[in-house]
């Protein structure tokens, strides 16, 4: 997986996936959100435009996301699901906790 | 199960490519399929693999076995392993909390499809998906 990371006004970041977020693409995904809350930026955005799949090990990852930048004040938002992404979501109970945005003008809107 | 799809090999990370792959075999090849009952029929799958990919023991060193078949009714599915260990049947129920970062899998896939079962015998274990077709 290819994760593309583009900074967003003082604090924010966007992270840009393609591919599969699974048990093998996770901790990609889990670096990339620890590298931005390190740097300052704990407003993340991920993309996921461009995901096809998204398994559990992928989900626990955006959970792990979740966690380090709201333990940094700041939140993760995802934008871009396709529909086997937003099943995931609706059959795990977590589309409440993950909600996701339609643009990631949406997403960032109020930061 | 004489699968009208089949593959085998080693249970490893890399081996979830190998059953995306022949998901889209099925894909192409039955567009009657509904794509969505697919789409959830796969994501079982893939969960139930990746819990022998990530419980599986010897680590690395269990070989499995998956069969498809598509029927005018049901989508059918028995992946079988030759690990040693039982593996990890907690979280079937989808009992985890909202901040947990593992133990969604087998809840997911229960939720997915219409049936799952599981069986320790002889050695081997044997997972049975079931995806009932309404279109």
């Amino acid at each position: 997986m290819q994760i593309a990371k583009s900074d967003i006004g003082q604090r924010g970041a966007v992270l840009t996936l393609d591919g599969r977020l699974n048990m093998v693409s996770a901790p990609q995904l889990k670096t990339a959100v620890t590298n931005a809350v390190a740097e300052g930026r704990s407003q993340v955005v991920v993309d996921l435009s461009a995901v096809t799949f998204l398994d559990s090990s992928g989900l626990g990852a955006l959970i792990a996301g979740l966690k380090a930048a709201r333990q940094a004040s700041g939140d993760l938002r995802m934008t871009g699901a396709n529909e086997q992404v937003r099943t995931v979501l609706r059959l795990t109970n977590l589309d409440r906790v993950l909600r996701p945005y339609d643009t990631v003008q949406a997403a960032t809107d109020g930061w | 199960m004489a699968g009208e799809y089949h593959v085998e090999g080693l249970a490893v990370p890399e081996s979830l490519d190998l059953l995306h792959a022949l998901l889209d075999r099925v894909r192409n090849e039955h567009g009657e399929i509904d794509p969505t009952e697919l789409m959830l029929f796969e994501t079982a799958i893939i969960e139930i693999h990746g819990n022998v990919v990530q419980h599986g023991r010897p680590e690395g060193q269990v070989l499995y076995t998956f069969d498809l078949e598509v029927s005018e009714v049901m989508l059918v599915g028995v992946l079988a392993d030759n690990g040693e260990a039982v593996p990890d049947l907690s979280g079937q129920e989808g009992l985890v909390g909202e901040d947990a970062e593992s133990g969604r899998g087998l809840g997911l896939a229960r939720a997915a499809l219409d049936e799952l079962g599981f069986v320790r015998r002889d050695h081997q274990n044997t997972w049975r998906m079931v995806k009932k077709r309404t279109a």
